[in-house]
């Protein structure tokens, strides 16, 4: 009984922590630079993709080939935003509208991604062993790279919640989230803010990337998928709030946990009925204002 | 005046454009190449299973053919080079039957080649009948297609599928001692069919089967059912899925030490990139569906070398390849035969004769390849090379069994 409660929560938590650091990523660009990212799942892909080849092709362990290919990606992002919708915010005469127009230009964004790999790695079907052995907790047992995925949610997101709480910039952020125009008065580089948060959301779904490179086989079509799951949670946590996706990550993680355990055909199916549920029943989200 | 100079415009640009229309009419009677209809998934969910399956044989057959002059027509009196008018279904079923129809009617192709996946084939077959083109079916076979052959007379179904396999892979699990097994199977045709088929046969040989599951497309997680395997202490675990799943179950497998006696994965680890993945020590012992290699026929061998040089290793597929191949090689010899482009012509040819392909000799049995043509039902990945196990006469290995430890 009690190995079974086990392999149904840890089961869930470890796939949980994979959907919060997708859908904090998710948040941050749409809740503070107020992108829709459609394309949040390519830039997961081109991660899994990179971590991959620096595996294979060059032997680089995957936890440093996490750390250069987010950081990849972290630039990338931080670029687009910079070049391409702080241009489109100027040339959108309301929020509004640069929300519209943004989220058709990442739907953009995904198709070059997407088909810019199509072209290097081809459509082939990926992937590679790592940490690929049991570890057995309480008599459950656990494959140790889904453990390792966990680890990195848990302390990414603290490290990330310290960081807007306890630093000059993480303040800025949560200021331009609140009120951009605001806090554009009171001397936050505004821009420079927004392109970090579409950075930052473009390395939490690098890091994402890399760590289902480990545990997932990978395509150059896999990205859509990713950020479905990175939609339902984040209305499921609240549109915008950070806190309410990484806490929807895992409640999403645990449902579909419970769900596979007594049938694993429905487990997709339980994931829109909670979406359904609580737009019923909390539109605004766990966290929504 | 006015309306007398308009009238005259009108009747001239008639005449011109009756004349424009005219001469192209009668440019469409040199025949001058074959255009073969291709709507197919080039992007989108089938895309995947599509580029790695029929798509790389037909593009390679028509440089075959084409390398030789084209294929020779009687009616023409020469060799007429084939070239393929492709359109992107987008893996979409509405689409496809609309750019189905689209290449009938409008383009006017003279030959149509197939979608991607057993519910494309279901929803083409019909229309490709009642133009009365010949559709010769690749990826995919269904059982429920089997009870419409008779009313389906233009349609070719040339892959093997559940019913041929199965019991091949029942077979060895019982002749093998296995007592208790589980099935998980993909919830859409495909998984339903195969499941269908293998659970009463499995119970029919004494195997008690613990669970019968379904699972989703695109299933991120499947630890539950492998754990509830391992508790169970099933001697076969048998996974009829789709190369995301199958990647998936055998990784959890793996990961969570689930080593069981006879370990059978379906599409996707019949493919090289499956062993590329793991690793050739940690697939060994693993069973999946297909059968073929290069001792399998006369020209196997030469066949396989083939797709290496101008794909890579990583694109042989196992299972289809060289059925897809020798199928449009048994279709270019019957166009020849026929000594005609017409359908129904070319049609009884293929229905009613034998001729020699990469297969060895080939032929059709009420619309489906003949089941003495296929090189081999189930495969076993040994020493790194996917060996034949059954049926025994087309066997190129004996089984593997217990599988080793991972």
């Amino acid at each position: 009984m009690i190995v079974t409660i086990l392999n149904v929560v840890i089961g869930g938590l470890l796939l949980g922590g994979i959907y919060a650091i997708i859908s904090v990523g998710f948040s941050l660009q749409y809740g503070v630079a107020r992108v829709l990212n459609i394309g949040h799942g390519e830039f997961i892909m081109l991660s899994a993709f990179l971590t991959w080849t620096l595996f294979t092709g060059f032997g680089i362990n995957p936890l440093l080939a996490l750390v250069i290919s987010s950081s990849i990606v972290f630039i990338l992002g931080f670029i687009l935003h910079r070049t391409l919708y702080r241009s489109l915010k100027k040339k959108s005469a309301t929020l509004g509208i640069f929300e519209g127009n943004s989220m058709l230009v990442s739907f953009g964004i995904l198709f070059i991604i997407q088909n810019i790999v199509l072209l290097i790695w081809g459509s082939d079907i990926r992937g590679y062993s790592f940490l690929n052995f049991p570890v057995t907790i309480g008599g459950a047992k656990f494959a140790a790279n889904r453990l390792l995925t966990l680890a990195f949610a848990i302390v990414l997101s603290f490290a990330f919640y310290f960081f807007l709480v306890h630093t000059r910039l993480g303040k800025a952020i949560r200021a331009a989230a609140q009120d951009p125009e605001a806090a554009g008065l009171m001397g936050v580089n505004i821009n420079r803010v927004l392109a970090l948060c579409f950075g930052l959301g473009a390395m939490m779904a690098g890091v994402a990337g890399a760590l289902i490179s480990m545990s997932y086989q990978i395509t150059a079509t896999m990205g859509l998928e990713y950020t479905v799951i990175a939609m339902i949670v984040v209305v499921l946590g609240g549109l915008g709030s950070i806190l309410g996706s990484f806490i929807g990550g895992f409640i999403l993680g645990l449902v579909g946990s419970l769900v596979s355990y007594f049938e694993p055909g429905l487990a997709i199916v339980a994931y829109y009925v909670i979406f359904m549920v609580l737009l019923l029943v909390k539109p605004t989200g766990i966290m929504g204002r | 005046m006015i309306k007398t100079r308009f009238r005259l415009l009108m009747i001239s640009i008639i005449i011109i454009s009756m004349l424009i229309v005219g001469f192209g009419g009668s440019a469409v009677l040199a025949k001058d190449k074959i255009v073969i209809g291709f709507a197919r998934a080039f992007s989108g969910m089938l895309a995947l299973t599509g580029d790695n399956a029929f798509t790389p044989m037909a593009e390679m057959w028509v440089d075959d053919v084409n390398a030789k002059g084209g294929i020779y027509v009687e009616e023409y009196g020469k060799r007429l080079p084939v070239e393929l008018l492709k359109y992107d279904t987008k893996s979409d079923t509405g689409t496809m039957t609309r750019l189905l129809e689209k290449l009938i009617i409008e383009d006017k192709v003279d030959f149509v080649f197939p979608p991607v996946s057993t519910a494309h084939l279901y929803a083409a077959a019909p229309i490709a009948n009642k133009y009365g083109y010949i559709l010769m079916g690749m990826e995919g076979g269904a059982k429920r297609l089997q009870q419409y052959m008779d009313q389906l007379p233009y349609f070719f179904s040339t892959l093997n599928y559940s019913v041929h396999q199965v019991p091949v892979l029942v077979d060895i699990l019982a002749e093998k001692g296995v007592e208790k097994a589980a099935v998980i199977y993909i919830s859409d045709l495909h998984g339903i069919e195969y499941s269908e088929t293998a659970v009463p046969l499995l119970k029919e040989k004494g195997i008690e089967v613990v669970f019968n599951k379904s699972i989703n497309m695109g299933a991120k997680d499947l630890s539950s059912v492998i754990k509830e395997a391992m508790a169970a202490d099933v001697d076969a675990f048998i996974s009829f899925t789709y190369p995301d799943e199958s990647i998936l179950v055998t990784k959890q497998a793996i990961e969570l030490g689930f080593n069981p006696d006879a370990f059978v994965v379906d599409v996707g680890a019949n493919f090289e990139f499956y062993k590329n993945i793991f690793g050739a020590e940690q697939v060994e012992g693993i069973m999946s569906m297909g059968a073929w290699n290069t001792e399998s026929t006369p020209k196997a061998d030469e066949f396989a070398q083939k797709i290496i040089d101008r794909f890579g290793r990583e694109k042989l597929d196992w299972w289809g390849q060289i059925i897809y191949y020798g199928a449009l090689q048994f279709f270019e010899k019957a166009i020849e035969e026929a000594g005609t482009l017409d359908q129904k012509v070319v049609r009884d040819v293929m229905a009613s004769q034998k001729f020699e392909t990469v297969l060895g000799p080939t032929w059709f049995e009420n619309g489906q390849l003949a089941e003495e043509c296929y090189p081999g039902q189930i495969g076993q990945w040994q020493d790194g090379l996917y060996e034949v196990i059954g049926p025994k006469d087309k066997a190129t290995a004996p089984v593997v069994f217990p599988k080793p430890v991972w």
